[in-house]
């Protein structure tokens, strides 16, 4: 194969695994328990930065052309493991500021905001993050320790990648079908309910917050560690708008469904949009870009706002079979054993 | 001393626009219950059509003018061939902000195809400079604070002193009690939106003039700055949408003043962080409870 094909075919690959484990994130928190986070995509920033910062060292090397706070040459899982934890106390503290009981769309526009606070943050103060242009020259982590060529080491990559994605598939599924799950959907459907029967709603909020938030510097640290570069213009609000159309399209609380929406939207939509014929102007093809992403996320919630593969339906027992409903059921008194019958 | 002052005398004029914005998105969204994001996309349009005029050689102010007209057709049309439909489905609150996140996304890349990515002006003259003691303003920005403050007397005696005013605030309060009463919640919602959308579209120009030069995607950095002031008096109460204006405004000024221009957005976020964790539905505001969407 060509080997600039097989560089295309490995970004590609790497940007659908780090889409996905997003995806995954955003869904346990929007799917399955109900929380508008329109922040999600700070989170992933907070880990790409924060790998970054530890893989580059003191922000005095390399002639000083970027400023940015801590700095650190650590040896390869610690910096995704450090970004993990920040992005576990980011949300931890995004969590106590932003989730109240509040209605739905007003978190959400509250979300929204806590985006751009923390983008124009990271804009203005350079001396945080090296501002608008943000961090670069990330090395990728055990790059000459095995020997390995360019396009050797990128499958390798695309592995470890792959191995996160499962990690993180295998989370999300014994979530959806363990107690925690069934506590998570009831706090989505019916929040005063669960309260009534004596689930701590707000604990379990933002217990998933900080479980997607976790995924999602995750994720993060795991793309900037490959690309090895970080700008704010990479996680404007409308990103986390990006991941949201992908779970919307796919289907909430549907592992699956999540991971056909990450295909088709993230990476489908973008790498379509790239085959479009030159001779349209590439500015033009952004906005269309963003256009189109707006009408499909429209026209789902129009058409289809369950997703392509909707929620399955969990049963709990057998329903009853229909002969054993005529008769006597000493369960239900007198008067109402008509209504069973008709059941 | 001086220095606060006079930019004490920037924050009026800045809290002046913000009022405009913040009273037209918070108007709206009490009275038909729908967080219209899109708000700002509505408010780039009327700007760009406004401009488009200007260029053309049409005086400033009926720019200003046809600016309103325009966001108030703009936002009416949003909400008949958009918002109401997805109500009409079913759509809950939350598919709603979906909603009008992507329209806002559609019209903002839509008029950056159309426009480019450069920057433009308006033309005008910005007249003398007025003293007084040590507050420092152009004529324009005078009459940019003279229209803010006749919109918004308007905007009272509107709500207080007339039945069409009643009618709104009694479809904010509560619609279906509304239209029991005889009221037509219908008709009431579109001239919410309409007004809203010319305040939404006045707003829009007397900003773009303020900071002399726009491009398509300058609009969408104000959306924030509208919501913070909008929160911070209280959704959905106009007065305290005014109240937020002013402490924005102000407080941003004199930030930049004194610590450091780039200070500005973050004081005025910070202020917004800090409303939200102390009261998070604002200085003012009433229950901002489960309503239903005013059909």
């Amino acid at each position: 194969m060509n080997s600039a094909f097989e560089l295309y075919m490995i970004t590609l690959l790497i940007y659908f695994g780090v889409d996905l484990m997003a995806c995954w994130g955003l869904d346990l928190q929007f799917g399955t328990t109900g929380v508008l986070n329109f922040s999600f995509i700070i989170f992933q920033a907070a880990g790409a930065y924060t790998a970054g910062i530890l893989t580059l060292g003191p922000s005095s090397a390399n002639g000083a052309f970027q400023t940015y706070i801590g700095g650190a040459s650590l040896p390869f899982p610690i910096p995704i493991l450090a970004a993990m934890l920040v992005g576990a106390g980011l949300s931890v503290v995004v969590g106590l500021i932003g989730i109240r009981k509040l209605r739905s769309d007003y978190e959400a526009m509250v979300m929204l905001v806590i985006s751009v606070i923390a983008t124009t943050v990271a804009t203005s103060q350079v001396a945080l993050v090296n501002g608008p242009a943000g961090l670069s020259l990330i090395p990728q982590p055990l790059h000459g320790a095995f020997g390995l060529s360019d396009i050797s080491y990128g499958w390798a990559y695309v592995g470890f990648v792959a191995i996160l994605c499962a990690g993180v598939c295998f989370m999300m599924v014994r979530i959806g079908k363990s107690p925690l799950g069934r506590a998570l959907r009831a706090v989505r459907d019916n929040e005063d309910a669960a309260a009534a029967l004596g689930r701590n709603v707000s604990r379990l909020r933002l217990l998933v917050f900080v479980i997607g938030g976790t995924v999602a510097a995750l994720s993060g640290a795991v793309l900037v560690e490959f690309i090895g570069a970080w700008a704010p213009s990479g996680w404007l609000y409308p990103e986390t708008f990006v991941l949201f159309t992908a779970v919307i399209v796919g289907g909430r609380a549907n592992v699956l469904g999540v991971a056909i929406g990450a295909l088709i939207i993230p990476v489908g939509l973008q790498q379509a949009v790239d085959y479009l014929p030159i001779s349209i102007d590439p500015l033009v093809i952004s906005s269309l870009e963003w256009i189109i992403t707006g009408l499909i996320t429209m026209a789902f919630i129009w058409f289809r706002p369950q997703g392509l593969f909707p929620e399955k339906k969990r049963r709990f027992a057998k329903p009853p079979a229909r002969d054993q409903l005529s008769g006597t059921h000493d369960a239900i008194p007198g008067e109402w054993s008509h209504r069973a019958s008709k059941a | 001393m001086n220095v606060v002052i006079s930019a004490v005398g920037f924050g009026l004029v800045t809290a002046a626009i913000l009022a405009l914005g913040a009273v037209g998105f918070t108007l709206q969204f009490g009275v038909t219950n729908v967080l219209n994001l899109a708000y700002t996309g509505v408010l780039s349009i009327a700007a760009f059509v406004a401009l488009s005029l200007n260029l053309a050689g049409l005086n400033i102010w009926w720019c200003v003018l046809v600016a309103g007209v325009a966001g108030a057709l703009a936002s009416l049309l949003l909400n008949l061939f958009v918002y109401k439909p997805f109500i009409r489905r079913g759509t809950k609150l939350f598919g709603m902000v979906i909603v009008s996140i992507a329209v806002l996304l559609i019209l903002e890349h839509g008029l950056q195809a159309i426009v480019g990515v450069s920057f433009f002006s308006f033309r005008f003259d910005s007249g003398g400079v007025v003293r007084w003691g040590a507050l420092v303003f152009t004529t324009v920005q005078l009459v940019t604070m003279g229209l803010a403050l006749v919109a918004m007397l308007l905007l009272h005696i509107g709500m207080r002193y007339t039945r069409l005013g009643k009618a709104m605030r009694a479809t904010a309060n509560d619609p279906s009690l509304a239209r029991a009463c005889g009221i037509r919640t219908a008709r009431v919602v579109n001239i919410a939106w309409l007004a809203s959308g010319f305040l939404c579209g006045v707003g829009g120009v007397l900003l773009f003039m303020d900071t002399s030069t726009f491009s398509a995607t300058t609009g969408n950095e104000f959306l924030i700055v509208i919501i913070a002031a909008a929160v911070l008096g209280g959704i959905g109460d106009a007065y305290g949408a005014v109240i937020g204006a002013l402490i924005v405004g102000i407080a941003t000024e004199v930030a930049a003043a004194l610590i450091t221009p780039s200070a500005k957005e973050i004081v005025a976020f910070a202020i917004l962080v800090l409303v939200l964790i102390v009261r998070p539905s604002g200085l003012f505001a009433k229950s901002t409870s489960q309503k239903q969407f005013a059909k």
